[in-house]
């Protein structure tokens, strides 16, 4: 081989494996995707998307549990049976602060959900109608344990950041690593979150965080954004009028509790166009009575009034309803 | 000379490999999560689909009742159209929207107008063939009185590829 045809070769070889770098640096990832080897997954917002297959998505039940021909369907998957579900909480940001960031909202929304409050309702009770082929919904869910978290992933939050700030409480051992559980990430004003108030006022997802398929839901202070997440600036538990953050947040965590109960993996109860249970209902409240500040509520529980949307009720039907057996209301 | 022009062509694509993946902007991961959509997203969402069923079923009445008086249409290299000319595209008779979906919606509300952005896509055919696609909308309502009325709306295409999530059929066995 004289030199020459060496270069030659050293230079094509270079060639070769710039050429191949070149593509494969170029490639983007693709946003939808082909039908082949995917699932569609509901948005909640009436939407689906597709995802990879995991071999659950159409799986046909086979036991008891199951009821269907009520508006919803049943996809396959797993919900949560626990009697009662845990809830836990990851307060973000500042809820040493004004307004609806305080101390008083923390406490407001801890007793919420506890077992003596909404968990234990007759509101609770509509998930019994849920299940999955060995068993039902219990219908209770309660209140565990919470942390606060003051900023470790700074206050523009995108999905990583949240799952690296749950993972980091479990991890740690501040959090149990429960995977029958629902986290809920509740952040305060000052935090934003890409997509909360003009998609969303809150979400639920799953993910493998220590080692576990943890449920979390991320639920922002709706005074961020009044006009999109509340339906009313002023709540039945406001400390003042316009400051009706505590009230909103706590019919987001009734929507997202419920939802990740029944659709925990994200492949087990919704309708044909990727709604929810709570999807269902968004928004749609029922007949109202009206508390002494002027606010209007249609729930009483744990000691206080709260207006809080509706859910369908896999029975009779279907429908949305506010209490398990009740009537049910178009709005 | 042939080495020359082989060291030219090697220089050039490693400048293509260094360069081309910072044409494109960081696409974050779609993440597989539910949503509780705001008020607002609620109210477009069925807005959008009240049009798009229109469509469906060549309903001009509907469609014409929901677009504000100056409507007009822009797309890529096209020029605009108004909305007589686009109801009378979307109603021909070679024209046949057969199924769609619509996600990844957001509405900037902005008190008498609202921006709604929004992912489409569409199973379609025109003259009998394939014209379906994912399409990025966004649209410019405007309310007048209590009624929201379209007023402008940009669509470009994404794809000429339709990827219809299939509904769940419950197949009586559930």
């Amino acid at each position: 081989m004289t030199a020459s045809q060496g270069k030659m070769k050293f230079v094509l070889v270079m060639l070769f494996v710039f050429l191949a770098a070149n593509f494969l640096m170029a490639q983007k990832v693709r946003e939808g995707s082909t039908p082949a080897g995917q699932r569609a997954v509901p948005n909640g917002d009436g939407s689906a998307s597709l995802l990879p297959d995991d071999g659950t998505g159409n799986a046909a039940p086979t036991g008891q549990a199951v009821v269907t021909g009520n508006g919803i369907n049943y996809n396959g998957g797993p919900v949560l049976k626990g009697s009662p579900v845990p809830v836990y909480i990851i307060w973000y940001g500042n809820w040493n602060g004004t307004g609806s960031n305080t101390a008083a909202t923390v406490s407001l929304l801890e007793g919420f959900l506890a077992s003596t409050s909404l968990g234990g309702s007759s509101y609770e009770a509509i998930n019994t109608t849920y299940g999955d082929t060995t068993g039902n919904v219990s219908g209770h869910l309660n209140f565990v344990q919470a942390v606060f978290d003051t900023g470790s992933q700074g206050t523009r939050l995108r999905n990583s950041k949240i799952s690296a700030a749950i993972s980091a409480q479990l991890t740690a051992g501040h959090l149990p690593t429960d995977p029958n559980g629902v986290y809920i990430f509740a952040t305060s004003s000052d935090v934003k979150e890409s997509g909360f108030c003009t998609q969303f006022c809150g979400f639920h997802t799953h993910q493998t965080l220590n080692g576990a398929d943890i449920k979390w839901a991320f639920i922002g202070n709706t005074d961020q954004c009044p006009s999109g997440c509340e339906i009313q600036a002023t709540g039945p538990n406001s400390p003042s009028t316009g400051v009706g953050g505590a009230d909103g947040m706590a019919n987001v965590i009734t929507h997202e509790t419920e939802e990740t109960i029944t659709d925990p993996d994200l492949n087990a109860w919704f309708d044909s166009s990727g709604q929810e249970d709570a999807d269902k209902c968004n928004f749609k409240f029922g007949p109202t009575q009206t508390a002494a500040n002027g606010a209007r509520f249609n729930q009483t529980f744990g000691g206080h009034n709260w207006m809080i949307q509706m859910e369908w009720e896999n029975s009779r039907g279907g429908g949305c309803d506010q209490t398990l057996g009740g009537p049910f209301f178009t709005n | 000379m042939l080495i020359r022009c082989l060291v030219f062509i090697v220089s050039i694509a490693f400048a293509a490999s260094i360069a081309a993946p910072a044409q494109e902007p960081t696409q974050p991961k779609l993440t597989p999560r539910i949503i509780t959509a705001t008020k607002q997203v609620t109210l477009f969402m069925g807005l959008e689909r009240q049009m798009l069923q229109a469509v469906q079923k060549k309903d001009k009445t509907s469609l014409q009742a929901m677009l504000g008086d100056d409507f007009t249409i822009e797309m890529p290299n096209a020029d605009p159209l108004d909305g007589e000319d686009w109801l009378d595209s979307v109603t021909a008779k070679d024209f046949n929207l057969k199924s769609f979906v619509i996600r990844q919606m957001s509405v900037a509300d902005l008190g008498e107008s609202a921006i709604v952005k929004y992912e489409r896509i569409q199973e379609s055919t025109y003259q009998g063939k394939p014209d379906g696609g994912e399409f990025f909308v966004v649209d410019l309502w405007k309310k007048n009185g209590d009624a929201w009325k379209l007023a402008n709306r940009y669509v470009a295409k994404v794809s000429s590829a339709p990827s219809i999530p299939k509904p769940i059929k419950p197949t009586g066995k559930q």
